[in-house]
C-alpha cells in the first residue's frame, strides 16, 4: 500500500494534480472577479488568523489552568467546541455547494491507495481545518506548560483526536458529494438544511421561555449526558488524559484505544464511499426508457387564465409551476409564519410584558405581510435566475418582454396573496384578529411596496441577472449590485411606511395611513408601467449579458 | 433585396478589438435545405444567433421572409423555430409542460397546443416518461425535445445548431424523414454540423464562413466544380498533387471541398511519430 502511494508514479500524479491546482488559481486571477476573491480571500484569511490566534492563546491557557488546579477532566470542555467548529463550520460555511469532482481524475491510471489519498488530502486544507490544528496543539501546548511530564502523552492523544477530525471531515463530506450528485437527494438534503435553520431560530424562544428559573431543574437532565459524552472521542480524548494524569495508566490506554478505533471506523466508511467512486459507480439520474403505452398519450391543455393571452398565461403556469417543483424557492415561504410564532413565544426583557408584537399586536400582520414581501423579493429581483438556457427562448419567441415580465409579476404577486393571507389567519390564531383599519392600512402599505419593488426588481432582473444553481441549496443569492440596490429599495420604502403607520396610530387615525399607502401607490403604479413600457427596449439592450449569465453552466 | 427566406446584408459583428464575422451576405432561397460549415471559431453560432435575434448585429441587417428582423422581430419570430446552441430548455417542466408552454408561446391555442405537444412527444419517443422533469432527461432526450419545440407551430424557416449531436441512429433517422418533410412542404432549414456527411446527405445548398468570413456560398455542385476548376488551374500551374482534381468518374465530397476551400490540410507524415 505505502509502495503504491509513495511509487514515483504516484509521485508525479500527486505533484502534477498540486500544479493544476495552482494553475487553476493563477488563471482565475485574470478576471476582475476572480481578483475580487482573492481580495475577499485575504481579508477573510486575516479574520480567520486573528480567530484562530486569539481561540489559540484561549485554549491554552485555559489547559494549563484545568491541568495546574488538577481538574484535567475539564479538557473535554475545550476539545468538545473544537471538535463542533472542526466538523459544521465547513458544512454551513460552503452551503452545500458542489464541490470538486474527483471521479473525473478515475480515467487517469491512478492505483486504489493514490486515488485514496487524492481524496483524504483535497479539501483537508481549509479553514477549519487548519485552525483545529492550530486550536488542538495550543491545547497541548498549554498541558505542557502546567505539566511537561504529561506532554508527551497529551500530545499523541491530541494527534489521533486530530486525526480522527480529519477523516470525520473527509467522510461527511465523500457523503454529502455522494448525496449531492443527485438532484432528488440533494432537494431533500435541502429541506433538511432549511429546517435546521428555520429550528435553530426557535433555540432563544425556547431557551428564554423555559430555560429561565428552571436551570436547577434541567440540571440532572443534563448530567444524564455525561457518560454518553465520555465515550465519544471529545470527551475520550480528555478522559485519556485525565486518566494517564492520575497515574490509569491502563484506562488512559484503553480510551485511547477507544478513540482509534472510532477513526478506523471513519476511515472504513470513507473507504467505501471512494471505493464505490473508485470502481465508477453510476449516480446518472437520466430516466431509463420504458415500452410505450398502449393508449394514446395524452396531454392536459396549459392554464385558462381569465383576461390574459394564452403566451401571458403561459408564462403565469410557468412560473408558479417552476414555484412549486423547487423547495428551495418556496421552503422559505414559510418563514414569515416562523416568525411570527417566534415573536410569540418569546418573553419580554427586562421585566416588560412579552415580546414587541405581544405588547403592540395589532402591529403583528404588518410586521407579517412585510416580512413576506422581503422573502419574496429574491425571486423579485433577479426573475430570470431560474431560467437557465431557457432565457434564450424568450429572445426567439414573438413574445414582448413586457409581456413576459407583466405574467412573472402577476405570479409573483399572486404567490405573496396567497402568502399574506396565511400570514393573517396566522395573526387571528396567534394574536388577535387584526382591526379593519390595520387590514386596510396593511394591505394599502403593501401595494405600493409591491409596486416599487416589482419596477425595481424587473430593471434588475435585466441589468444584473444572476443564475440561480439548483445545485446549490440554502438562500439563492442575487448578484452583488441586486443585493445593494435591493436592499436601499427595501430600506426606503419600510422606512416610509413604518413612519406613515407609526405617525397614524400615535393619533390613533389609522385610516389616514390607507389614504397615503393608496396615494403613494397610485405614484408607484406610474414608475411601474413606465419601467413595464421600456422593458422591450431593456430586454434587447441586455441580451447578450441575459443569456451568456444564466447560460453558464 | 427580395424575398429571399434569409437574407443578410454586409452583417458584421465585433466583440471588442475581435471582428467575429465581417461583411457576411448570405442568400437563402425558400424551400432550401442549407448547410452552414466552417471551422471550430470560425463564426457559425454568432452567425445563427443573429439570424435569430439573440445576438444584435454591429453592422449590417438580416431579413427573414422578407422582413427586417430589427423592426418587425415579432412578426419574424412567429414564423421561424429555432434549436439554439444551448438548446433553451426550462428544466423544471416536464417534456408535455415544457411543449404545451411554447405552443403558446407561439400563439397555438390551448387545446392545439396539448395535442400537438402530445404528437410530438410520441413522434419523437419521449412519451413513455410524462412526469420526468426536462433536467433529468439525457442529452439524446433533450435534444429531441428542443426540435420538438422549435416545430411545434409549424415554422416556415427552422434554424438548426448541431441538431444531431448526441441523438441516437433511430431517432436521427425519424428526425431526417421529418426535416425532408418540412422541405418537401416547403420550408427552409438552415442547419449547422460539423458531421460534413450529414450536411451533404441533407442539403442541397451549402455555405462556407471561415474566420469571420463568407468564403463559399451555393449548390453543393456549383462549390464541386468551382473547387475542380480552380485545382485544374492550379494543376496546370504546377501546384502539389493533393490539389489535383478526382480522378474522371470520381466526385469530390463535401469534406474534400471543405478542406480544400479553408485550406485545412496539414501534412501529418512529421508530426506525433511517437503515436505509432
Amino acid at each position: 500500500m505505502a509502495g503504491l502511494i509513495f511509487s514515483s508514479e504516484a509521485r508525479a500524479q500527486f505533484a502534477a494534480i498540486a500544479r493544476v491546482r495552482l494553475r487553476l488559481f493563477v488563471n482565475s486571477l485574470r478576471t476582475i472577479r476572480g481578483r475580487l476573491e482573492l481580495v475577499s480571500r485575504i481579508i477573510l484569511g486575516a479574520w480567520f488568523a486573528i480567530f484562530g490566534i486569539g481561540g489559540a492563546i484561549g485554549l491554552a491557557f485555559a489547559a494549563e489552568y484545568f491541568i495546574s488546579e488538577g481538574k484535567p477532566g475539564w479538557l473535554a470542555v475545550l476539545l468538545w467546541p473544537v471538535f463542533l467548529f472542526w466538523q459544521l463550520f465547513p458544512v454551513m460555511a460552503t452551503a452545500f455547494t458542489e464541490n470538486f469532482d474527483s471521479s473525473n481524475l478515475l480515467r487517469f491510471p491512478l492505483s486504489y491507495p493514490s486515488f485514496f489519498m487524492i481524496r483524504l488530502m483535497y479539501g483537508s486544507f481549509d479553514p477549519a481545518t487548519a485552525l483545529g490544528l492550530v486550536w488542538t496543539l495550543a491545547i497541548a501546548i498549554g498541558i505542557g506548560i502546567a505539566a511537561p511530564a504529561m506532554f508527551v502523552w497529551a500530545a499523541t492523544v491530541l494527534l489521533t483526536f486530530a486525526v480522527f477530525n480529519i477523516l470525520l471531515g473527509r467522510m461527511i463530506f465523500a457523503w454529502l458529494e455522494r448525496w449531492l450528485a443527485q438532484r432528488r437527494t440533494r432537494e431533500i438534503l435541502g429541506i433538511l438544511f432549511v429546517l435546521l435553520i428555520i429550528s435553530l431560530q426557535f433555540i432563544g424562544p425556547i431557551m428564554s421561555r423555559y430555560g429561565h428559573g428552571r436551570l436547577p431543574r434541567l440540571l440532572p437532565i443534563a448530567m444524564q449526558f455525561v457518560p454518553l459524552e465520555r465515550i465519544l472521542p471529545p470527551g475520550l480524548a480528555a478522559e485519556s488524559i485525565s486518566r494517564a494524569a492520575a497515574g490509569e495508566f491502563f484506562f488512559a490506554i484503553g480510551a485511547m484505544v477507544l478513540q482509534c478505533a472510532y477513526a478506523f471506523a471513519i476511515l472504513w466508511l470513507l473507504h467505501l464511499r471512494v471505493r464505490a467512486q473508485y470502481r465508477g459507480e453510476n449516480l446518472s439520474e437520466t430516466v431509463a426508457r420504458r415500452e410505450l403505452p398502449l393508449r394514446k398519450l395524452a396531454v392536459s391543455p396549459g392554464w385558462s387564465v381569465p383576461g390574459l393571452p394564452g403566451a401571458m398565461a403561459a408564462v403565469l403556469e410557468k412560473e408558479l409551476r417552476y414555484f412549486f417543483h423547487s423547495s428551495a424557492m418556496f421552503i422559505p415561504m414559510v418563514m414569515p409564519v416562523v416568525v411570527l410564532l417566534i415573536f410569540r413565544f418569546t418573553p419580554g426583557t427586562s421585566g416588560r410584558g412579552g415580546s414587541f408584537l405581544a405588547r403592540a399586536p395589532d402591529l403583528a400582520f404588518p410586521a407579517g405581510a412585510a416580512y413576506a414581501l422581503m422573502i419574496l423579493s429574491n425571486l423579485v429581483y433577479n426573475s430570470f435566475g431560474a431560467e437557465g438556457t431557457g432565457v434564450q427562448f424568450y429572445f426567439v419567441s414573438p413574445v414582448r418582454f413586457r409581456q413576459i415580465l407583466l405574467a412573472k409579476n402577476l405570479a409573483h404577486t399572486g404567490i405573496l396573496a396567497l402568502e399574506v393571507s396565511v400570514v393573517w389567519i396566522t395573526v387571528c390564531f396567534l394574536y388577535a384578529p387584526p382591526s379593519a383599519a390595520i387590514t386596510a392600512a396593511t394591505l394599502a402599505g403593501i401595494l405600493f411596496a409591491v409596486l416599487v419593488n416589482l419596477a425595481a426588481g424587473n430593471v434588475l432582473s435585466l441589468y444584473s441577472p444572476k443564475k440561480i444553481d439548483f445545485g446549490t441549496f440554502g438562500r439563492q443569492h442575487g448578484s452583488q449590485a441586486t443585493v445593494f440596490a435591493s436592499l436601499g429599495v427595501q430600506f426606503a420604502v419600510f422606512a416610509l411606511a413604518f413612519i406613515t403607520l407609526f405617525l397614524a396610530r400615535a393619533y390613533g387615525k389609522i385610516w389616514i395611513a390607507s389614504v397615503i399607502f393608496f396615494a403613494l401607490a397610485a405614484i408607484a403604479f406610474a414608475g411601474y408601467v413606465l419601467v413595464l413600457s421600456r422593458a422591450d427596449q431593456m430586454a434587447l439592450g441586455r441580451r447578450e449579458v441575459l443569456t451568456a449569465e444564466l447560460s453558464r453552466t | 433585396m427580395d424575398a429571399a427566406a434569409i437574407s443578410t446584408e454586409s452583417l458584421t459583428r465585433r466583440f471588442g478589438a475581435l471582428v467575429a464575422l465581417e461583411d457576411v451576405n448570405l442568400r437563402v432561397a425558400p424551400g432550401q435545405f442549407f448547410g452552414f460549415l466552417g471551422p471550430n471559431g470560425a463564426g457559425k453560432s454568432t452567425t445563427i444567433k443573429m439570424l435569430t435575434g439573440l445576438l444584435a448585429p454591429t453592422a449590417g441587417r438580416v431579413e427573414l421572409l422578407g422582413l427586417d428582423l430589427a423592426t418587425k422581430s415579432v412578426e419574424v419570430k412567429r414564423q421561424i423555430g429555432v434549436v439554439p446552441e444551448g438548446m433553451a430548455l426550462f428544466g423544471r417542466l416536464t417534456g408535455a409542460e415544457y411543449l404545451n408552454f411554447v405552443g403558446r408561446m407561439y400563439g397555438l391555442d390551448r387545446e392545439t397546443a396539448a395535442k400537438r405537444a402530445a404528437e410530438l412527444l410520441e413522434f419523437m419517443q419521449l412519451a413513455d416518461q410524462p412526469k420526468a422533469l426536462v433536467t433529468d432527461y439525457s442529452h439524446g432526450m433533450q435534444k429531441k425535445l428542443a426540435l420538438a419545440a422549435a416545430v411545434i407551430h409549424g415554422p416556415k424557416i427552422l434554424f438548426l445548431d448541431e441538431p444531431f449531436e448526441g441523438v441516437d441512429a433511430i431517432a436521427s433517422g425519424t428526425l431526417k424523414a421529418m426535416l425532408q418533410r418540412m422541405i418537401a412542404r416547403g420550408a427552409t432549414i438552415f442547419l449547422t454540423s460539423h458531421v460534413l456527411e450529414i450536411i451533404e446527405r441533407l442539403c442541397s445548398h451549402v455555405a462556407i464562413i471561415h474566420r469571420g468570413r463568407l468564403v463559399a456560398q451555393g449548390s453543393l455542385e456549383d462549390l464541386r466544380a468551382g473547387v475542380e476548376a480552380q485545382a485544374a488551374t492550379a494543376l496546370a500551374a504546377g501546384s502539389p498533387a493533393d490539389a489535383a482534381p478526382p480522378a474522371p468518374g470520381d466526385k469530390l465530397t463535401l469534406e474534400q471541398i471543405f478542406l480544400r476551400i479553408v485550406g485545412g490540410t496539414r501534412p501529418g507524415d512529421q508530426e506525433l511519430s511517437w503515436l505509432g
